[in-house]
């Protein structure tokens, strides 16, 4: 098997004796699609700034194509291909559509005029070109979901962490976000996402890995996981698609 | 020798100065999370304020910190109300607006006053006890004792109290805190007006120490920064015991490097600690993020 | 969703638009220097008026761009004051030159400073500033030998250009001209450069630039030394108007260091003319309270400025600028209504 493109090998993440991430490992394929699932505070938004740099482990390795990072700070992960949105979108919202994607473009060409017209081109990828001149602070949620993804796809990445980028969007506006993430993926884009929509999550993921407290609980696929005792006991109502299915994976019960 | 032992009861009766003025910049910081500039004001008014009760009315001024504290602790309310909540989460304009209110409050004293400058000490100002070749102010001695007082007053309100408890949980964490059912607006409230109140307290305190005039307020906000960030955000006795150790590495660099060094010593404190060791001696308030840890 | 777009207004402003606006803007700023050039009295605010809208938009591109509210400039004017004074008077040599000398040191002096406290969050960044203002105004009354100490530095008059001394009053206000007109040019050129972006993505959220790449210290690092230059040269130019300065007259926050990010804030904080226009509105009206009422009432100017700062923060956090851009979308607005 070839290096994963992403691996995190018992990586924990201690803040004054809470545990927000214990011990997760996961690894990531080049092209493929991963999700994390888990209950509220499960540690999962943690668990990404841990991959991306925005903190450091307690113990444990993140590798990116087989180089530890665990020490390189986030604007050079991203400069090495990760692309990563946050929960709560942060654009400018007094700046346009287009300027918000230049800042991405800017980390490869240091030119305006190239920046802008990568930075068009992302738009117009993302479907957002009509509304290059509109301010962010102007747009709909769905749009500024798209922003955020634009502004990732502007680092040229080759893998993109999305944090519940689904999130307030409605069934129309999530299945034409996933016709969108499905092109990208098409295109050779590897994705970890975190989602809390287990309907997305059967859509768009090759394998899920579910979190509880901070520790891994379960990985598989889509069906597998979903239909999970262990998994719906973590969740333990919270909406999900349940059932009894004979078939189930390794579980840390 | 002697000078040695002279010049650390000098310093430990300053940094009791220093704590008294700190705790209520502390109790501010730890809980509604911003920075007052204007706290030295508050102390400045509790100091003209004595000296009005004094002048006018013949009040000793350690009685008139009665009268003078809650006063000021209303006009903190009011800060509070007026200024603080609507900048709830723009730190950078409530940078402003607490640095505007320390020119307004500042120069309207000095517009009043004319520029002239009050002095109440006189004769009780001067009285000095003689332990041994030890000479001790008596004025500072009292304060340093307030100060004491003060604050293991202050650490029973907020364990034994109700709104004590309100208070450290709002500390800890606000969003927990409203989940509980606390009015955080409220605690907001209540506690700049205690935190200013005890500023009148200081001012009213220090009047037998310290000339009064409109900039007076100046000479304690530095120090009163960097006591805070080593005691750490939010604990009580870390604003005191900070206080201590400010005033005696300032008598110290004072007197063998040089007095004008004051400031110098203040901000390498603050800076120093802020990096090695940003949660202070006894932070109540984790800093993983150096400087401060927002709450939204 | 409209039909086929048919604006054909570039997504971002052209160079040749902004720059043209800029040429109307200057041309107007210059105008009260035209029509009163006769008087003395007005000359002076003027003068004053353009060396502070420099100083502000020089403060305005660290933080206003990148969102840093520094509160300790004072100490890049008060090297550039220094220095221009201390050489000039012992070596002679021209302040032109050291004026490029004192923009050197001062840039580097802000990245010594400000490369440990810009890990420090809002609050406590502008009290460490603050701090390294006054820790500069002790040093200036301390080494004595170099600053004068409270004496302070007095400069000879000796006109001449190479001495940068002028014998009439509008030559200095054309000084001070050329000054602000270059700042705000360089704030164009920075605005409009990827700086200016990863400013205003740092000011916005440091979390997320980082994420896009952005090496969110070295653009703090660079915004301010710029900005430290640009204040130093303002500094160089107080000097050689004034010729006096001592510690008070140039570490003084609410007078000089505060004054910056003031006049920023009323104007509209982060945008391009909000300094000039804080400045053009705020310098001449409190030299009328200084002049009018600070002998009555001492102090009473710096009261009211005060009480603008409070006022600013509370219900005008955009300044002028803001405003206008509001008053336009209120129009814009009912005119489509209608």
């Amino acid at each position: 098997m070839s290096t994963p493109l992403l691996e995190v090998t018992n990586v924990s993440k201690h803040f004054l004796g809470l545990k927000a991430v214990d011990g997760v490992s996961l690894s990531v394929q080049k092209g493929e699609i991963v999700s994390i699932i888990g209950p509220n505070g499960a540690g999962k938004t943690t668990f990404f700034n841990l991959l991306t740099g925005q903190l450091e482990p307690t113990a444990g390795e993140v590798k990116l194509r087989g180089q530890v990072i665990n020490r390189l700070a986030p604007h050079d992960r991203a400069r090495q291909g990760m692309g990563r949105t946050f929960q709560i979108a942060k654009p400018l919202i007094a700046l346009n559509a287009l300027e918000n994607v230049m800042i991405g473009a800017f980390m490869r060409h240091s030119s305006m005029s190239v920046a802008t017209d990568k930075a068009m081109t992302v738009l117009e990828r993302v479907g957002l070109a009509h509304l290059a001149r509109r301010r962010a602070g102007d747009l709909t949620l769905s749009e500024r979901r798209r922003l955020e993804v634009a502004r990732a796809m502007a680092l040229e990445p080759e893998i993109v962490l999305l944090d519940e980028v689904m999130a307030g969007l409605n069934q129309s506006e999530v299945g034409n976000a996933i016709e969108l993430l499905q092109g990208l993926h098409a295109d050779g884009l590897t994705f970890l996402i975190i989602e809390h929509n287990l309907k997305v999550v059967r859509a768009f993921s090759e394998r899920v890995v579910v979190l509880d407290r901070g520790r891994w609980i379960g990985e598989g696929t889509a069906d597998e996981i979903l239909t999970s005792p262990a998994v719906i006991k973590a969740y333990l109502g919270e909406g999900h698609m349940g059932g009894q299915s004979k078939q189930t994976t390794e579980v840390n019960a | 020798m002697d000078q040695f032992l002279n010049v650390l009861v000098f310093g430990l009766l300053l940094g009791g100065i220093y704590g008294l003025v700190s705790i209520g910049l502390n109790l501010i910081f730890g809980v509604v999370r911003i920075v007052n500039f204007a706290q030295g004001e508050l102390v400045m008014f509790g100091m003209y304020g004595c000296y009005w009760a004094y002048v006018q009315l013949g009040m000793n001024p350690y009685l008139s910190v009665l009268v003078v504290a809650p006063l000021v602790g209303l006009l903190g309310v009011a800060i509070q109300r007026l200024v603080i909540q609507p900048l709830h989460n723009e730190s950078n304009m409530q940078i402003f607006a607490t640095f505007g209110l320390l020119m307004m409050f500042q120069n309207i004293m000095l517009a009043m006053s004319r520029g002239e400058a009050f002095s109440i000490g006189g004769t009780m100002g001067a009285e000095v006890l003689s332990v041994g070749d030890l000479k001790i102010s008596v004025v500072r001695l009292v304060t340093l004792v307030a100060t004491t007082l003060i604050t293991i007053g202050l650490h029973v309100f907020l364990r034994q109290t109700m709104m004590g408890k309100a208070i450290r949980a709002v500390t800890q964490d606000k969003r927990a805190a409203r989940v509980m059912g606390i009015n955080v607006e409220k605690t907001f409230l209540i506690t700049f007006g205690i935190g200013a109140a005890l500023a009148g307290m200081a001012g009213a305190l220090l009047t037998p120490i310290y000339s009064i005039t409109p900039g007076v307020g100046g000479n304690f906000i530095m120090a009163a920064f960097a006591v805070v960030v080593l005691g750490g955000l939010g604990s009580v006795w870390g604003a005191y015991f900070g206080g201590l150790i400010v005033g005696v590495v300032e008598a110290f660099a004072g007197y063998y490097i040089d007095p004008a060094l004051k400031s110098a010593v203040w901000f390498l404190i603050f800076l120093v600690v802020l990096i090695v060791r940003p949660a202070g001696l006894m932070g109540q308030v984790g800093a993983e993020e150096v400087g401060f840890r927002e709450q939204n | 969703m409209n039909k086929i777009d048919t604006n054909h207004e570039p997504v971002i402003e052209s160079g040749k638009s902004v720059w043209l606006k800029y040429l109307g803007g200057m041309a107007l700023a210059f105008l009260p220097f035209m029509l009163l050039i006769e008087d003395p009295h007005w000359l002076n605010i003027i003068a004053f008026t353009y060396l502070m809208a420099g100083l502000a938009s020089s403060w305005n591109i660290i933080g206003g761009f990148g969102g840093q509210f520094s509160l300790g400039h004072g100490v890049f004017f008060g090297i550039g004051a220094y220095m221009t004074a201390k050489l000039y008077i012992t070596l002679g040599w021209s302040p032109w030159g050291i004026m490029l000398m004192a923009a050197a040191l001062a840039a580097l002096v802000s990245v010594l400073i400000s490369w440990p406290t810009f890990r420090l969050r809002g609050p406590f960044f502008a009290i460490a500033t603050l701090a390294f203002n006054e820790v500069a105004f002790v040093i200036a009354n301390h080494f004595d030998s170099v600053t004068g100490g409270p004496r302070g530095l007095m400069i000879p008059f000796k006109a001449g250009f190479q001495n940068m001394i002028f014998k009439e009053r509008w030559q200095y206000a054309l000084l001070m001209f050329a000054f602000v007109a270059l700042v705000i040019a360089i704030s164009i050129g920075v605005r409009r450069s990827r700086l200016g972006y990863y400013l205003l993505a740092v000011r916005e959220d440091e979390d997320s630039a980082r994420a896009s790449g952005i090496h969110v210290l070295q653009v703090k690092l660079q915004g301010m030394a710029l900005s430290a230059a640009l204040t130093a040269i303002g500094g160089t130019l107080f000097t050689m108007y004034l010729r006096f300065i001592d510690p008070p007259t140039l570490f003084n926050l609410q007078e000089v260091g505060v004054k910056f990010a003031l006049l920023s804030l009323i104007g509209g904080v982060g945008t391009i003319a909000g300094p000039l226009l804080g400045a053009a509105l705020i310098v001449p009206f409190e030299n009328f309270l200084r002049a009018e009422l600070a002998n009555a009432l001492p102090g009473v100017n710096l009261a009211v400025l005060g009480l603008l700062m409070v006022l600013a923060a509370l219900f005008m956090k955009r300044g002028i600028v803001g405003a206008y851009e509001d008053l336009m979308k209120h129009w814009r607005h009912k005119k489509g209504q209608s």
